[in-house]
């Protein structure tokens, strides 16, 4: 029996390995796509990722796309010079003609191996696959060999010299500082505990450093550090009262807000972490649209860059306060045998990481897209349920930008791992770093640049 | 199809000495913390926050009287001998374990690997103290027992060096039933075997997901052989080590497996062993075993006489009491309905019937996750006439308030009932409000009937780990399996079955089940007594038709050989 299915197959099996599995024929905007997808298959799987790392590679890469392309696109400037100690990037020489698909996939590839260090090797080998089909498909179509050469060699210069920058800003390698030993832990009423039901098996909070990171925009930096409720244990008070309402959600959470949590919850060691999930819903807007190129790559853009600034402000917020999550102050004052739904992140609690990256990106997309704007978020259809809980992956519809903002940071709340003022200071603080981003130069004719210091 | 054999066993029997059940002392029943008068000083000290540690029950130099070895972390380890008074000697100094100090051990198990009549020991490491590896791994342990108090380092001779891992909990079980016990070992994280100039930020990064562990086979008592692919295991997870149990009553050692962030990655797994194909078969959501907790440990215990093991895991917050509903049916987890929810964090933990009442009751050693240093006392749960459980541990003197983890019970001054040691961690912060030291509390609880079992393996394991003991008496069926490590958390038991009998005054029957299923039966034993018994000869596996085919083709290879004989002699 055995035998006779080998000899069946066998010639199949021959045939395919010789001619090879049939390589894609991709559009630009399907060449952007991949890459975005590619990007997001490493913040997946590359091990020791986390939602700040993954943040920072998605600014990066996004920038590098942009740069890559738009001095092909007179419709668009580089907002190089506008960044923190970026200045001018590599130029083109105007007599030349560029392929710029071969230069998006050539600055693609060489800054995914520049902020992906750390990837696995199976990853790394889909870098270059993709790279060299890429190559493969749009040299075909180039007559002129000097084209091909001329423009993956810019698109590599900008990747080189972003990348080059990048290993200044402070979280270079941060995947070897994830749970930093030298960091002091304070203990004082109200601060951040390790949780006994968490997500991490490290007892110290991820990156207590990443705050102190250079911003991709100075205005970012400058943000005040907002306000939140100081700790009162006395019941009735505005502190109580945060942590009260989160216990009372959890006792009387619905199938529907257990869906709303388990949906957002982008675990990075399951998922490709939340700015991730910023950036799959920016393909998905893309995908349905499907501008020119340099659109989409003036969305991967903006929105790795918001995202990147939200992270490192939300960090500096987060030690800044040090504040605990409900976890902590739950079992302690209000119900001693109280777990949260969704198990606790290795960081302090206030402002919610969820809530200022999905406002930042949600700022960028309304202003690019504008409202309302139709979207179903397919993100994890097709995940088998959360067996834990037994709650399914189901897609979630929306009807603007902002809906899907307020629902990530509501989210957390129905996880009871963080408060209403934490997303609501999330919130608030992400939709700033998204208006800065948004009055970057990025248009032909722009005004609002923001000089560089 | 078992072979049973159920004569020639009371030649085998040997009366150990009969000892006196403790005396009934209404002013004071409970355990003395005994820790000083013993001479006992021990704290674990953890590496980074890191786990551990672990104690093995052995008896170093067959003297009737067990000893123990205790992990020590980032401290050194200790190698007690029991000198027969109710007093220890840590004779660690020249026992050839000094290299030891060199390692951050973590978990501990003892079998008389080469069978030659003294028990081996295999320690588990993390890490090298002096490395200063970037990614912090380093191989296990494995001393073979000289039999003169002195060990000599066998890891490297049995084939151990190339496992550079961050191991945790390791037991022994003879999975194959050769008579030769071999081993599981947990791996927390991924081993990593290079050298510094190979690394760079993907191994580094690489190296802190989950870890394949190892299922170690004993080859004749000369080596271990890594046969985990082999016996068709595929997990990788947060090893927090596993136990070697017959869960499913039909003669071969099944393997409970405990697993760290088991909600995140990989949960507690149940692999049944299907003896003698040479596999195990992963069962853990046929028997909803595939706990998705934080596991540290399991113990376990029949504890409503139905023969059938029950286990109690310890988790974080709540642990989970896995109760058998019967052969071939799921678990059910009765926590709440047996009155044990309290909130803690639960590392080892023991049934043994400490009163000898008949019931069983379950020690639980509890502690926070160092650096966080909140305290939380140890439970001393003594069962109700309707199953239920209360924690009695601050009436008897055992709510210990140290950074509770490996906990071990076994019968210190050989008077029948059994006393407890429990490892503590010091505490990462300053401040903490009792000494977090180990214990050793002395059983002065017990008042009842009681009997203790030595097993004798002569085709089995020679200390009989693994094998199981059924008793019948006062009308009550009572089950033990002897721990080869495991059934607490990175520690191992006393080897000596002890069951608690209240006021029967006779054991009718004694059912003993060798690893790999035979049967060997005695009726009608004195109480109050420790019970040698060696296990009754039995037929091996039929051998003959591997003899008729050696022979046969003996045969065929000698005519064959008559033949070109011939054929030589004619070409002369």
């Amino acid at each position: 029996m055995f035998k006779i299915r080998t000899l069946i197959w066998l010639p199949i099996v021959l045939l395919t390995a010789c001619t090879g599995e049939p390589v894609p024929s991709r559009s630009p905007q399907e060449v952007a796509r991949a890459w975005a997808e590619l990007t997001l298959d490493l913040s997946h799987h590359t091990p020791a990722n986390s939602p700040t790392y993954a943040s920072r590679a998605l600014g990066y890469i996004g920038l590098t796309m942009y740069e890559s392309i738009v001095p092909g696109h007179p419709s668009h400037r580089s907002v190089a010079e506008a960044l923190q100690g970026l200045g001018p990037l590599p130029g083109v020489d105007p007599g030349q003609t560029y392929d710029w698909v071969l230069a998006l996939n050539a600055g693609q590839a060489e800054i995914l191996r520049a902020v992906y260090l750390q990837a696995a090797d199976s990853s790394k080998q889909k870098v270059d696959k993709l790279e060299s089909e890429v190559l493969a498909q749009y040299s075909a179509s180039q007559p002129d060999t000097a084209v091909v050469a001329r423009s993956v060699a810019f698109g590599k210069a900008v990747a080189k010299a972003i990348a080059a920058w990048a290993e200044t800003d402070g979280g270079h390698r941060g995947y070897l500082r994830n749970f930093d030993k030298t960091f002091a832990r304070e203990v004082f009423p109200g601060s951040w505990k390790p949780p006994l039901y968490a997500q991490s098996v490290s007892h110290n909070p991820l990156h207590p450093f990443w705050g102190k990171n250079r911003t991709f925009l100075l205005a970012n930096a400058e943000i005040p550090v907002p306000r939140m409720i100081p700790f009162d244990s006395t019941p009735g008070s505005a502190y109580y009262k945060q942590y009260l309402k989160v216990y009372e959600t959890e006792q009387a959470l619905t199938l529907d807000q257990k869906e709303i949590a388990i949906w957002w919850g982008d675990d990075p060691g399951e998922t490709f972490t939340p700015p991730g999930h910023s950036y799959y819903l920016a393909t998905t807007v893309l995908k349905k649209i499907n501008p020119d190129l340099i659109i989409w790559a003036e969305t991967y853009a903006r929105l790795g860059m918001a995202v990147a600034d939200a992270f490192i402000k939300c960090w500096a917020w987060k030690y800044h306060y040090f504040s605990e999550r409900p976890n902590t102050f739950i079992p302690q004052y209000i119900d001693p045998s109280w777990e949260s739904f969704w198990p606790d992140p290795p960081f302090p609690a206030f402002p919610s990481g969820h809530a200022i990256q999905a406002a930042a990106s949600a700022g960028v997309l309304t202003e690019l897209f504008g409202e309302p704007f139709a979207l179903t978020d397919s993100a994890h259809v097709g995940r088998p349920p959360d067996g834990l809980r037994e709650v399914e992956f189901k897609a979630r519809s929306f009807n603007s930008f902002w809906e899907i903002a307020e629902e990530t940071a509501r989210s957390r709340h129905f996880g009871g791992i963080h408060t209403e003022q934490d997303n609501e200071a999330g919130l608030e603080a992400g939709k700033v770093i998204a208006s800065h981003i948004n009055q970057l130069p990025w248009r032909a004719g722009s005004t609002a640049f923001i000089p560089n210091p | 199809m078992r072979p049973i054999s159920i004569a020639l066993t009371l030649a085998f029997c040997l009366l150990g000495s009969v000892l006196h059940a403790q005396q009934p002392d209404s002013t004071n029943k409970g355990f003395a913390d005994i820790t000083e008068a013993a001479g006992i000083q021990h704290q674990f000290q953890v590496y980074e926050g890191m786990f551990g540690g672990g104690i093995c029950v052995f008896d170093l130099n067959n003297d009737g009287f067990e000893d123990l070895y205790l992990t020590g972390g980032m401290n050194e380890d200790q190698l007690y001998l029991n000198q027969g008074n109710g007093t220890f000697r840590n004779v660690f100094e020249g026992s050839g374990l000094e290299i030891t100090r060199r390692f951050v051990t973590q978990g501990v198990a003892g079998a008389d690997v080469n069978r030659d009549g003294w028990v081996d020991l295999f320690i588990t490491t993390i890490t090298a103290k002096d490395s200063g590896r970037i990614i912090p791994r380093a191989r296990n342990l494995f001393f073979l027992n000289d039999g003169d108090g002195t060990f000599t380092d066998a890891t490297e001779a049995f084939g151990l060096i190339p496992l550079y891992s961050f191991s945790t909990g390791p037991s022994f079980g003879d999975f194959n039933a050769d008579g030769w016990p071999d081993l599981y070992v947990g791996n927390y994280f991924q081993e990593y075997m290079g050298e510094l100039t190979s690394i760079n930020d993907a191994t580094i990064v690489g190296a802190n997901q989950t870890a394949k562990s190892y299922l170690l086979l004993n080859e004749g008592g000369k080596a271990f052989r890594d046969v985990y692919t082999d016996y068709g295991m595929k997990h990788r997870g947060f090893g927090f080590g596993g136990l070697f149990t017959d869960f499913d009553n039909d003669g071969d050692l099944d393997l409970l497996v405990h697993h760290d962030f088991g909600y995140k990655a990989t949960p507690s797994l149940l692999y049944r062993n299907d003896h003698p194909r040479e596999r195990f078969t992963e069962v853990g959501k046929e028997f909803d075993m595939d706990l998705k907790i934080n596991a540290m440990a399991a113990a376990n215990g029949d504890i409503n006489h139905d023969g059938m093991l029950d286990y109690f895991i310890t988790n974080i917050r709540f642990n989970r009491f896995m109760v058998s509903q019967g052969p071939g049916k799921p678990y059910r987890e009765e926590l709440k309905e047996r009155g044990m929810t309290f909130v803690t964090i639960s590392w080892g933990a023991n049934f043994a019937d400490f009163d000898h009442d008949g019931e069983l009751e379950l020690f639980v050693a509890n502690g926070d996750l160092n650096p966080n240093c909140t305290p939380m006392a140890d439970f001393y749960f003594d069962q109700n006439p309707d199953g239920s459980f209360t924690d009695r541990a601050h009436l008897v003197g055992l709510n210990d308030y140290g950074i509770g983890r490996g906990t071990v019970v076994f019968d210190l001054e050989n008077d029948g009932d059994l006393d407890i040691l429990t490892i503590n961690q010091a505490p990462v912060m300053p401040g903490y409000p009792v000494a977090s030291t180990t214990r050793l509390f002395r059983n002065d609880l017990a008042d009842g009937n009681w009997l203790q079992i030595v097993l004798k393996g002569k085709q089995s394991d020679l200390h009989g780990l693994g094998a199981r003991i059924k008793v019948v008496a006062g009308g009550k069926t009572f089950l033990r399996e002897i721990d080869g490590g495991g059934s607490t958390h990175m520690s191992q038991n006393s080897s000596i079955a002890h069951i608690g009998l209240g006021e029967a005054e006779i054991v009718d029957s004694l059912v003993i089940t060798w690893v790999g299923g035979h049967e060997q039966v005695l009726l009608g034993q004195p109480v109050n007594t420790r019970l040698n018994v060696e296990e009754s000869p039995h037929e091996e596996r039929p051998v003959w038709p591997w003899i008729l085919v050696g022979a046969l083709g003996g045969l065929l290879a000698a005519g064959f050989a008559w033949k070109r004989a011939q054929k030589r002699r004619s070409d002369r």
